[in-house]
């Protein structure tokens, strides 16, 4: 498929072509917009919603027109249908998306006689009323709401979403990854389920590393069927390096790590090195743990400031506040300062950050995909080749070792991961460590939607399509008897068979914090200047004056709220590292091992 | 059961084919109607008492295929007979006693889409007991030389005295309008507004002229101004039937079932108290419906203060005069007669004609009892079902004999419908089975 867009690509772009296929209504809105001309991704977008009847995932940058791209052949598609039901449902991550999107939508609907209605919590009810009693064309939806509908009004939801021609997914990279893109896609199963035939998936995804995953989230049987529009689909030329470090001679015990000293040890020969190369420009260095990302953003900061210049590195992951990752994110975006992200699997996927020159990779990777899924962010502009650095660090080796340790195992795996890499033998339908979470919430969701169900059926509108399909029948029925177990009491069963809400279930369900899987983990806020910088474990033993290493920067806690579990802190010149979650949070897949294995022994 | 020497055709071929599917016969019931005398005789009462403009209601309490339905519809067609009036719905998902989003309403409608005289058993009466009181009151007018509307609203009077009743009135008003001018917008409207359709006000009074409609929220309201309707109209009053209560049951929400359950408190109180006449609820359940602790009527403290049962009545003791109703099993003898019965329906009452000799009933029912043990005298339905196909057989095949068959029959427990239907995933026993 992408041979075929990138051939197209080749040949003199016929806008006259596509831009005749449009509805009237919507050319004549175009001329009044003052449109010099479509955008290619538009052209493409146009044709393929239009002459197909499958999938389609538009993969473009932000402010590209991507969502024209999308509705102006979806709108001249629906124009001409007089079905009772929505036509087109769009789902977005985000309350102030929709609302953008439906003012850029509202003016075009309105011409072309199409009522598109925002559905979100804070949008006007009246609207949502109206089209309750008469569906009818465009609604702009958050998987939240589309949860609350089955659950409070499953006979409404039916009304709705039972004529879908068009399921759009705005914004398709932040469902890639974790527990809500889970929920969405299990939502989409259940849509498609109460449809005569399954509506045709339209993705909108910024531009992201590999676009499979996304293919893979919106078609997860067949997603080679998903016809992909990428506006830089072409191979690129690829660098390579793996450097390796080894450790000085140990003398110091390493869990007391000195942060100032060392000099000589691995990561600060790798940290040193990278303050070299990777300044001036954006990059990404990519560490397997939130511990490792604060030791290097923290050195790369530290020699920043030895060196006297603006510090360009910033540590991001999951426990630094949301504000600060944004922040960053959208400095990368900008990229009129140049920026490097030190980042753990959370700038991998989901994320919107434009292109960078390099990526770095501290420690071998233990994943292909998200390899791919990283050296894919670097290289995208026409003639810049993708770099890619693996740094690995192996421990110090005497002559008289045994054997086993003289195998330096962190080179072998960056190999291994290269060559498997570069044959594109990326792992399996990796299963989400929130697939259980998941198919929890959905199993009390569908119970309240259909007032009670059996317990085969229930597995079969959760887990008979999508993603949550990896989760077996045995695990099913284990998940089944802990949630009836009279000490849970989230599910209890009729004597006909038929599983229905128990006590504590009945009680989750009527709260309206049931639509949105959110995490929801206690733990320590660090607050500097009433500006939240993330959070830390509760394991993490804290008292006036405690040190921490935090955002790459180094704390001293000046107050700590035990109540509100804030801890408020100030600069320091010495810091601690503090506890993250203990073992890496990716997996390692069995074809990586194997791999690994040969290598070793094919060495000896 | 007293037999009567013949059985009409008609009357036969009901009965034999709802039987030989699986589902209660509309007719003919009192053919094959076996034991459950004094639960009989308890309604017999009720239904009398109804008819003297009192009230009554009963909780029908049986397993799953413990012959609830049967049981009701029986009693349905004896208040038939009595010239009450009846109207009968299963509750489901989205029909219930109390809702917001219109499953009440729904409940309602379909309640008074069965409305059934003796000379239309089969639902749909609405229109003729409407014809029938106007008839009526077209006749006495002329008789006693008064305009129609004065005679109508002379009868429509006592209606005004009930909650929503000046609406109703004027519907019925509405109605005979209609009738009069031959407008069949009007009557089709004014049918509409009885039948519980309106889903809005403004539809209504575009409609009918009214400002109110029977929503959730006036649903038994509705049924009790249908009662002293159909006594204006000439009937002796209105027995309800809900079934399927196990439906409130299967709420999945604590507070749903609550306010479900205040209904049903509501209308207990009405007729224990004697604030109501001419009409009787008869509500058909499972058990766990009644008794569950947690999610069944019995989770409601004031119902289940005024349902507990009488302490005595244990041990084959009965008392027949509280509100619940437990459908006792059938015995073997009484089993036996029920498939004597079948037998004399089947040969539609000609004992010249029998199928089957005495043996063969006593030797199908040892087979019943060695392939399912004693569960199916808990369920006759499959019973009857495969004694009913073995006549058929034997009666097309008339030189089969009977005990070469009973070797070949299968009479499978008695489980719920969707259970046995359509495609289960592979490997998916494990969850059809599952036991939490």
């Amino acid at each position: 498929m992408i041979t075929y867009w990138t051939a197209m690509m080749s040949l003199p772009p016929s806008p006259s072509n596509t831009f005749d296929r449009l509805h009237p209504e919507i050319q004549r809105w175009i001329w009044e917009k003052k449109w010099q001309a479509l955008r290619d991704i538009q052209h493409r977008a146009i044709a393929a919603i239009l002459d197909g009847e499958g999938d389609v995932l538009i993969s473009a940058s932000t402010a590209s027109g991507k969502t024209e791209a999308a509705f102006l052949p979806i709108l001249t598609t629906i124009k001409n249908e007089h079905a009772p039901g929505l036509s087109v449902l769009c789902v977005s991550p985000l309350k102030a998306l929709i609302n953008d999107q439906f003012q850029r939508l509202d003016l075009l609907c309105e011409r072309l006689e199409i009522p598109v209605v925002r559905w979100h919590g804070d949008a006007p009810q009246a609207a949502k009323q109206r089209t309750i009693e008469q569906p009818r064309g465009v609604a702009i939806i958050t998987p939240e709401s589309i949860e609350a509908l089955f659950v409070r009004k499953p006979a409404a939801a039916r009304k709705l979403f039972g004529s879908l021609r068009f399921v759009v997914v705005d914004e398709l990279h932040a469902f890639l990854q974790g527990p809500r893109g889970l929920h969405l896609s299990s939502l989409l199963t259940r849509i498609s389920d109460i449809n005569p035939t399954r509506p045709r998936r339209i993705g909108l995804s910024a531009t992201i590393g590999d676009l499979s995953a996304a293919a893979q989230w919106m078609n997860w049987r067949h997603p080679e069927d998903v016809l992909v529009l990428d506006s830089s689909a072409e191979k690129r030329e690829l660098q390579l390096q793996i450097r390796g470090y080894e450790e000085p001679p140990p003398a110091a015990s390493a869990a007391e790590m000195n942060l100032d000293e060392d000099k000589h040890s691995a990561i600060a020969r790798i940290a040193q090195h990278m303050f070299e190369r990777l300044r001036g420009e954006n990059n990404l260095v990519f560490g397997g743990r939130r511990v490792d990302v604060e030791v290097l953003s923290d050195r790369l900061r530290q020699l920043s400031e030895d060196a006297a210049v603006p510090n360009e590195f910033f540590a991001h992951h999951g426990s630094i506040s949301k504000e600060l990752r944004e922040g960053l994110e959208a400095r990368l975006r900008k990229g009129d300062l140049p920026t490097t992200a030190v980042a753990t699997s959370t700038l991998e996927l989901g994320i919107d950050l434009g292109s960078v020159k390099s990526v770095a990779q501290y420690g071998a990777p233990r994943s292909i995909s998200s390899l791919k899924q990283r050296l894919g962010r670097s290289g995208r502009r026409e003639g810049s080749p993708s770099i890619l650095r693996i740094y690995a660090s192996e421990r110090f080796v005497r002559k008289g070792d045994d054997p086993v340790d003289q195998l330096r195992l962190e080179i072998v795996r960056a190999i291994a991961a290269v060559r498997l890499l570069l044959r594109d033998k990326l792992e399996t339908r990796a299963v989400d460590r929130s697939t259980a979470t998941v198919v929890l919430h959905q199993t009390l969701s569908v119970i309240a939607e259909r007032g009670g169900e059996r317990a085969d059926k229930l597995y079969r509108a959760i887990c008979g399509a999508g993603p949550l399909s990896s989760f077996s029948t045995e695990d099913y029925a284990r998940l089944l008897r802990h949630m009836a177990h009279p000490d849970v009491k989230l599910i209890e069963q009729a004597p006909d068979g038929a599983v229905m809400l128990g006590e504590l279930g009945e009680k989750i369900v009527d709260s309206r914090t049931f639509y949105a899987i959110f995490p929801t983990d206690e733990e320590w806020r660090l607050i500097h200047k009433g500006e939240v910088l993330g959070t830390i474990p509760l394991s993490n033993i804290i008292s006036v004056g405690s040190l921490i290493l935090f955002t790459g920067r180094r704390w001293r806690v000046v107050s700590v709220d035990d109540s509100g579990k804030v801890l408020d802190v100030s600069p320091h010149k010495s810091a601690r590292l503090p506890k993250f979650e203990s073992a890496f949070s990716e997996t390692v897949s069995d074809e990586f091992c194997r791999r690994n294995a040969r290598r070793i022994k094919r060495n000896r | 059961m007293a037999k009567s020497p013949k059985i009409r055709t008609r009357e036969r071929d009901t009965i034999i084919q709802a039987l030989a599917a699986g589902v209660v016969p509309r007719i003919g019931l009192q053919h094959i109607q076996v034991g459950r005398a004094a639960e009989l005789n308890a309604l017999v009462r009720d239904i009398d008492r109804i008819a003297d403009d009192g009230s009554a209601v009963r909780f029908i309490i049986g397993e799953y295929g413990a012959g609830k339905t049967f049981f009701s519809n029986l009693v349905r067609l004896i208040a038939l007979e009595k010239k009450l009036v009846t109207a009968h719905a299963d509750l489901a998902p989205d029909r219930r006693l109390y809702a917001t989003g219109g499953e009440a309403r729904t409940l309602y409608s379909e309640a008074v889409k069965n409305l059934s005289t003796r000379t239309n058993p089969d639902g749909g009466a609405l229109q003729n007991i409407l014809e029938r009181f106007v008839t009526e009151c077209v006749r006495q007018g002329e008789a006693q030389q008064q305009p129609i509307e004065t005679v109508i609203d002379k009868r429509l009077a006592s209606l005004r005295d009930h909650v929503g009743g000046y609406d109703f009135a004027t519907v019925v008003k509405a109605y005979w309008r209609g009738s009069e001018t031959g407008d069949d917008v009007l009557k089709a409207g004014a049918l509409r507004w009885l039948r519980g359709e309106f889903s809005t006000k403004t539809e209504a009074r575009q409609a009918v002229g009214v400002r109110t409609i029977i929503d959730d929220a006036s649903i038994y309201d509705g049924l009790k101004l249908l009662s002293e309707f159909v006594t204006l109209a000439g009937y002796s009053g209105l027995l309800v039937v809900f079934d399927e209560m196990v439906n409130l049951y299967k709420l999945q929400s604590a507070q749903a079932r609550k306010q479900n359950y205040e209904q049903i408190l509501r209308i207990l109180n009405d007729v224990l108290q004697g604030n109501v006449g001419g009409i009787g609820f008869l509500f058909g359940g499972t058990p766990e419906f009644l008794m569950d602790p947690r999610r069944g009527l019995y989770s409601y403290e004031a119902l289940q203060s005024r349902l507990s049962e009488n302490a005595f009545a244990v041990d084959g003791l009965v008392d027949m005069t509280g509100p619940i109703m437990r459908l006792q099993n059938l015995t073997p003898e009484e089993l036996y007669v029920l498939l004597r019965n079948l037998r004399h329906v089947y040969s539609g009452g000609n004992e010249e004609a029998y199928l089957v000799p005495d043996e063969a009933l006593e030797a199908f029912m040892a087979h019943c009892n060695e392939r399912v043990g004693e569960a199916y005298f808990r369920t006759p339905r499959n019973t009857i079902k495969a004694f009913i196909h073995m006549l058929a057989v034997l009666e097309q095949n008339p030189r089969i004999e009977w005990r070469m068959l009973l070797g070949g029959t299968e009479i499978i427990p008695d489980v719920e419908e969707d259970v046995a239907d359509d495609n289960v995933l592979d490997g998916d026993d494990e969850l059809t089975s599952i036991t939490l």
